[in-house]
């Protein structure tokens, strides 16, 4: 059963990962987006990654999407990846994150992250969704978050690990959807 | 690692599962001490045994710690009342980082909590190695705000729709205070 289903956008596609993606994946965290993070090195971990998305989409702890630009006609070129985290089903709420390579645009990424909320919104009900921007990350992120509906909530002192005792200041974004309603993902005055 | 803290009169200390069950209840049944978190009242003593069976499977997995306070005056009445009980949780070992919540005795006054939740914090940055402790509140929380100003604690922002209690949903301002703020002494 497949509960990560294959969402397109203009411009592209996510759809669940695959054994296949391995090299892709690596490609990409090859480029970390996040401060501190650094650049993938063994490959493996990709393969148990992948393994894992399928687990924690089924128990509801999370999922994981491939993003692809390109269409039906001419293919798709794996650029990035798409992550709901941190999910609480009874409190309906989830944390999102993108990571990708340079090609894939603001634009490209507000399309990806609201084929996510309307898909989870339309079939688990959820209506808190929550995106954490790290400071050192391209500062075009907030101004795409904000542009489809995110609101900065919290600015957390040293929320972000950079090294042993290094950190610095995360901003947590929020969007906030109406409770009924739900199907049509309509936003709330909030 | 010794999990149990002295401080002044106050014996801080892990609960006993076979043997808290009754006083944690005497706590809590005061919906007022719950509150600011928020969270529904207690009926019944096994809801408290059973808030302390989760708590032990969460130590056990190093997710979080929950202390009963005591005060050791001398007055044997005072000996079977708990003052507070303090839970750490969403402990993040990657980013040294959890949140505290108290639920705390309209008996203990500023002082008295300061030296607590003083020697807990102590704890959790010198002993466990953490370096951000948060808090989480009900805005209008107005003795808790109070409690977190003379502490120290940075209001840091307002979470949304956090949870829904009383078909409501409920925002919730979050605090932080970092092992940098300020010299925390240890107080053990």
């Amino acid at each position: 059963m497949k509960f990560t289903p294959t969402l397109t956008f203009e411009g592209g596609r996510i759809r669940p990962l695959e054994a296949t993606d391995r090299d892709a994946l690596l490609v990409v965290y090859q480029q970390p987006e996040l401060p501190g993070q650094r650049p993938l090195e063994q490959p493996e971990q990709l393969d148990r990654m992948i393994e894992l998305s399928v687990q924690m989409a089924a128990t509801q702890r999370g999922m994981m999407w491939a993003i692809e630009l390109g269409d039906d006609a001419s293919g798709y070129q794996l650029l990035g990846m798409a992550s709901a985290y941190d999910w609480q089903p009874s409190l309906l709420k989830v944390a999102l994150r993108i990571d990708g390579l340079s090609a894939l645009t603001m634009a490209n990424r507000a399309a990806v992250l609201c084929s996510c909320i309307h898909f989870m919104a339309a079939k688990y009900h959820l209506r808190n969704f929550a995106y954490a921007w790290v400071q050192g990350q391209s500062d075009a992120i907030p101004a795409m978050l904000e542009s489809i509906g995110f609101r900065a909530s919290v600015i957390m002192r040293d929320g972000w690990r950079l090294g042993q005792h290094d950190y610095c200041e995360q901003t947590l974004y929020h969007r906030i959807l109406a409770t009924t309603d739900m199907d049509t993902a309509t936003e709330a005055n909030v | 690692m010794n999990w149990n803290l002295e401080v002044g009169p106050f014996v801080i200390r892990l609960p006993v599962m076979d043997q808290d069950g009754d006083a944690l209840y005497g706590l809590l049944k005061d919906p007022e001490v719950s509150a600011h978190i928020p969270k529904p009242p207690m009926y019944a003593s096994v809801q408290s045994l059973d808030e302390l069976r989760r708590a032990s499977m969460k130590f056990q997995g190093r997710e979080g710690a929950c202390w009963l306070v005591e005060c050791h005056s001398g007055d044997v009445d005072a000996l079977a009342e708990l003052l507070a009980r303090v839970t750490l949780y969403n402990i993040n070992w990657m980013l040294n980082s959890a949140r505290l919540q108290w639920e705390i005795s309209p008996a203990v006054d500023v002082a008295e909590f300061e030296t607590i939740i003083g020697a807990i914090e102590a704890f959790c940055f010198n002993e466990l190695g953490l370096h951000r402790l948060e808090v989480a509140l009900v805005p209008g929380s107005a003795r808790h705000e109070h409690f977190l100003a003379q502490l120290g604690y940075r209001h840091e922002g307002r979470l949304p729709a956090q949870l829904e209690f009383d078909g409501q949903w409920v925002n919730l301002d979050l605090y932080a205070r970092l092992a940098t703020d300020a010299t925390v002494e240890a107080h053990v």
